[in-house]
C-alpha cells in the first residue's frame, strides 16, 4: 500500500510537471512571429516606447499593426499624433476625425484636426470648416478661431473685418497683430508699370523708384555715355561706330526699362517674403497661441 | 477607464521629455558615400539641341568659354555668370525677351556698388541672381 | 517531497529563462539578417524592439552597436555616433569599449570631421588602457589624414605601424604625384600660361600666353603711339584681365590636378583595398 501511494504521488508530480512543461514545448512549435515580441500587446508596448522616444515613424507602424487587431481610442489618438508629427497631415486629420464622438479625446482630436489643416497649409479648407462650425470644439473654439485668423495672414485671401479679426487674440498682443493686419491689407508695393515708365522717360529712374539707387545711376550713366558716343561719332562722320553705339544705347535703354519692371516685382516679392517670415517667426515663437501640448 | 487612458498618455509624455528625439522622419535606404574629394564646378561645354536657335546660341557660348571666359579668370560676381544668364534667359523666355534680361543683368554687373543686401550670397561667395527672378512672373521669384 | 517540489519549480524557472533567451536570440538574429541585407531602417526597428524587451540587458551593447552601424550604413553619421556612444557606455570590458570608441572615430572620418577624429585618436593614445591597441590608433589616424587630403601625415601615421605598410606606400606615392600650387602660380607671374602648362593644360597655357602677348602688344603700341587713353583701356580691360586670369587658372588647375590625384587613390581605397575601412 505504501509503495503504491508513493508511486501515485510520483505520477501526480510528473503529470503536474508535464502540464507546466506543455506550454513551453508548445511555444517552441509556434511560429516566431506569432510569439512574444510581435503580439499585439507587445507591439503596443513597443509603439509606446518609440512614441516616447519621439521615433514617430516607427511608432506609427507599430500602432497601425495593433489597431488591426484591436480598436482602441488611446492608440488611435497616439497613432494620429504620430502621423501629425511626421507631417502626414491629411492622414492625421482623417484619423483625428474618427475620434470626434464618444471618447475622452473628442476635444483634443478636434483641435488637432484643425491644426492638421493649418500645418498642412490647407488654409482655405481650414477656414471653410471653421466657418461652417463643423466639428465645433467646446474647449478649443477660441484656439481654432485664432488659427483661422492667422491663416488669413498666410495666403492671398481677403482679410475679414479688423475688429472681428483681432477679437480672438489677447489684448496684450492685439497692437502687434493689428500691424500685421495693416501690412497685409496695405502692402507698400511698387508698381512695375510705373517703374518701366519712369525708366522709359529717364533711364535708371525706375530702378531708383524701386530702391536700387546704384543700379539706377549705373543704368543712367551707361545709357547716356553710349548715346553721347553715338552722337559724337555720327558728328565726326564715323558712321559705323555711330551705329554701333546707337545699338548699344538701345540695348542698355530697353534692358533698363525691362529691368525696372522686373525690379519692382522683386521689390514686391521681397516685401511678401519678409512679411511671411515675420509672421511665421512671431506666431511660431508663440506656438500660434495654441494650448500647450501634453505630448 | 478615462483616467487610466489619460494617465497612460501623461506617462508617455513624461518619458518623452527624458529621451532624445529621433531623426527618422521618412524611411530611408542604405547609402554608399563616395570617398572622393569634391571638385569645383567648371563650365560645361554642352550644346542645346532643342531647336536651331538654341544650338547656335549654346555653340556661341561655348566659343566664348573656350577663347575668353576660361582664360580671363573668375570675374563675374554673380551666379549664374553673365554668359550662363544669357543662355538661360533665352531658354526660359525667348530670343526677344532673353537679351533684354541680359542687358539688365549686364548693367547691374557694371554697378560697382552692388546692393549685397539685395542678393543672397551663396557658399562660393557669389551673388545669387537666378534667371527666374526676371521673367516678370512674380510666382517664379525666389530668394 | 519538498526537494522534489523545489526541483520542479527550479526547472520551470530555468525553462522560462531559456525560453526568454531563445526569443531574444531569435529577435537578434532576425535583426542581424535585416542588417546583412542592408535593410538598415528595418534593422534599427528590430534592434530597438530587442532593446525594449531585453530586460536582462543581454544584447544591449550589441544592439546599440548594430544600430550605430546601421545608421552609418545609411550615411547618418550623427545618429551613428549617438548610438556608438550609447554602446560605449553599456560596454563590458575594454575590447567592447575600444570597438565602440573606434566606431565613433570612423564615423567622424566618414563625416569628414577630421579634427574631431584626430582629437579622439589623441585621447585614445593617451589612455593607458589601450596601450596594446596603438597600431589600430595609428591606422585610423592615417585614414583620417587621407580623408583630409593630408597624405604626408597619413604616410607618417602608417609608417609608425610598419615602414612598408601598403597604405604608407600609397600615401607616399600620392603625395609625390601632386604638383606644387605655389610653383604653378609663381611661374605664371613670370610667364603667363606657364603654370597651366606645368599642370598639363598645354592648350590653355598656350592660349593664355597668346592673349597676353597680343594684349601686351596692343597696350604698348597704344602708349608708343601716344594713344594714352586707348593704352589704359586695353591694358586694364584686356591685358591685365588675361594676365590675372593666367595666374588664377594656374592655381585652379594645380588644385584640380591634386584633387584628381587624391581621388584616384581614394577610389582605390574604396573599391579595391582589401583591408579594414572606416
Amino acid at each position: 500500500m505504501k509503495l503504491s501511494a508513493a508511486h501515485k504521488n510520483g505520477s501526480l508530480q510528473i503529470a503536474v510537471l508535464l502540464i507546466f512543461l506543455m506550454p513551453i514545448l508548445n511555444f517552441a512549435q509556434t511560429s516566431y512571429n506569432n510569439s512574444g515580441l510581435f503580439s499585439p500587446v507587445n507591439r503596443l508596448k513597443f509603439g509606446n516606447y518609440l512614441f516616447a522616444d519621439k521615433d514617430y515613424l516607427r511608432a506609427s507602424a507599430e500602432f497601425k499593426e495593433y489597431l488591426k487587431s484591436f480598436d482602441d481610442d488611446t492608440v488611435r489618438f497616439n497613432y494620429s499624433l504620430c502621423l501629425f508629427n511626421i507631417g502626414k497631415y491629411e492622414e492625421a486629420s482623417d484619423n483625428f476625425k474618427t475620434l470626434f464622438y464618444g471618447n475622452p479625446f473628442t476635444e483634443k482630436a478636434r483641435l488637432y484636426f484643425y491644426e492638421s489643416y493649418f500645418f498642412g497649409k490647407d488654409y482655405k479648407e481650414l477656414r471653410d470648416l471653421a466657418d461652417n462650425q463643423n466639428y465645433k470644439s467646446v474647449l478649443y473654439s477660441k484656439g481654432i478661431e485664432r488659427l483661422k485668423n492667422i491663416s488669413y495672414l498666410m495666403d492671398d485671401s481677403r482679410l475679414p473685418e479688423m475688429n472681428s479679426f483681432l477679437s480672438v487674440f489677447d489684448d496684450s498682443v492685439q497692437s502687434r497683430i493689428a500691424k500685421f493686419y495693416y501690412q497685409k491689407k496695405n502692402p507698400k508695393h511698387k508698381n512695375p508699370v510705373t517703374a518701366a515708365i519712369f525708366s522709359a522717360i529717364i533711364p535708371g529712374s525706375g530702378k531708383i523708384y524701386t530702391g536700387e539707387i546704384g543700379d539706377g545711376i549705373t543704368a543712367f550713366i551707361t545709357t547716356a555715355l553710349s548715346a553721347y558716343l553715338a552722337y559724337s561719332n555720327f558728328k565726326a562722320d564715323h558712321n559705323f561706330r555711330g551705329w554701333l553705339f546707337t545699338g548699344l544705347t538701345a540695348f542698355f535703354y530697353s534692358g533698363n526699362v525691362y529691368g525696372s519692371a522686373a525690379s519692382a516685382q522683386i521689390y514686391n516679392a521681397r516685401i511678401r517674403f519678409n512679411f511671411d517670415k515675420e509672421v511665421k517667426i512671431y506666431f511660431g515663437e508663440r506656438n500660434y497661441f495654441l494650448p500647450k501640448s501634453d505630448y | 477607464m478615462t483616467k487610466l487612458k489619460l494617465l497612460t498618455i501623461c506617462f508617455v509624455f513624461l518619458i518623452a521629455t527624458q529621451l532624445h528625439a529621433q531623426t527618422d522622419w521618412v524611411k530611408w535606404d542604405a547609402q554608399t558615400v563616395s570617398y572622393e574629394l569634391r571638385k569645383t564646378q567648371h563650365h560645361e561645354y554642352t550644346i542645346d539641341k532643342s531647336d536651331f536657335g538654341m544650338t547656335l546660341i549654346s555653340f556661341g557660348r561655348n566659343v566664348y568659354y573656350f577663347f575668353i571666359s576660361d582664360l580671363d579668370g573668375d570675374n563675374c560676381p554673380f551666379n549664374p555668370t553673365c554668359s550662363q544668364f544669357l543662355v538661360q534667359s533665352i531658354e526660359e523666355t525667348n530670343i526677344f525677351v532673353g537679351p533684354l534680361m541680359f542687358a539688365d543683368r549686364f548693367t547691374r554687373d557694371l554697378n560697382f556698388i552692388k546692393g549685397r543686401d539685395h542678393y543672397q550670397i551663396i557658399p562660393n561667395g557669389k551673388l545669387f541672381d537666378p534667371v527666374c527672378n526676371y521673367t516678370l512672373n512674380s510666382k517664379k521669384i525666389k530668394f | 517531497m519538498k526537494a522534489r517540489a523545489l526541483f520542479i519549480l527550479s526547472f520551470m524557472l530555468f525553462a522560462f529563462v531559456i525560453q526568454a533567451q531563445d526569443y531574444l536570440k531569435l529577435q537578434f538574429n532576425y535583426a542581424n539578417d535585416l542588417f546583412k541585407a542592408e535593410q538598415y531602417y528595418d534593422a534599427i526597428t528590430e534592434y530597438k524592439r530587442l532593446l525594449l524587451f531585453d530586460s536582462t540587458n543581454t544584447y544591449r551593447y550589441q544592439a546599440e552597436y548594430k544600430i550605430g552601424e546601421s545608421y552609418k550604413g545609411g550615411a547618418k553619421y550623427d545618429d551613428a555616433i549617438k548610438y556608438f556612444s550609447h554602446a560605449e557606455k553599456d560596454a563590458q570590458g575594454k575590447d567592447e569599449i575600444f570597438a565602440a570608441k573606434t566606431q565613433v572615430i570612423r564615423s567622424n572620418i566618414l563625416r569628414r570631421t577630421t579634427d574631431r577624429a584626430l582629437q579622439l585618436l589623441d585621447e585614445l593614445e593617451k589612455d593607458s588602457t589601450f596601450r596594446g591597441e596603438i597600431d589600430t590608433i595609428y591606422y585610423w589616424r592615417g585614414w583620417a589624414y587621407m580623408f583630409a587630403d593630408n597624405w604626408k601625415s597619413a604616410a607618417r601615421a602608417f609608417a609608425t605601424i610598419n615602414p612598408s605598410h601598403p597604405l604608407k606606400l600609397l600615401a607616399d606615392q600620392t603625395d609625390r604625384a601632386k604638383v606644387s600650387v605655389t610653383f604653378a602660380k609663381v611661374i605664371s607671374y613670370i610667364l603667363p600660361g606657364a603654370g597651366s602648362i606645368y599642370t598639363g593644360k598645354i592648350l590653355s597655357g598656350l592660349m593664355s600666353l597668346a592673349w597676353n602677348a597680343a594684349a601686351g602688344y596692343w597696350t604698348i603700341n597704344a602708349f608708343t603711339s601716344n594713344r594714352i587713353f586707348d593704352g589704359f583701356v586695353v591694358g586694364e580691360l584686356v591685358w591685365f584681365r588675361f594676365y590675372r586670369g593666367s595666374i588664377q587658372n594656374a592655381e585652379e588647375f594645380a588644385v584640380q590636378k591634386n584633387i584628381d590625384i587624391a581621388n584616384k587613390s581614394l577610389r582605390y581605397l574604396q573599391n579595391e583595398y582589401k583591408g579594414i575601412k572606416p
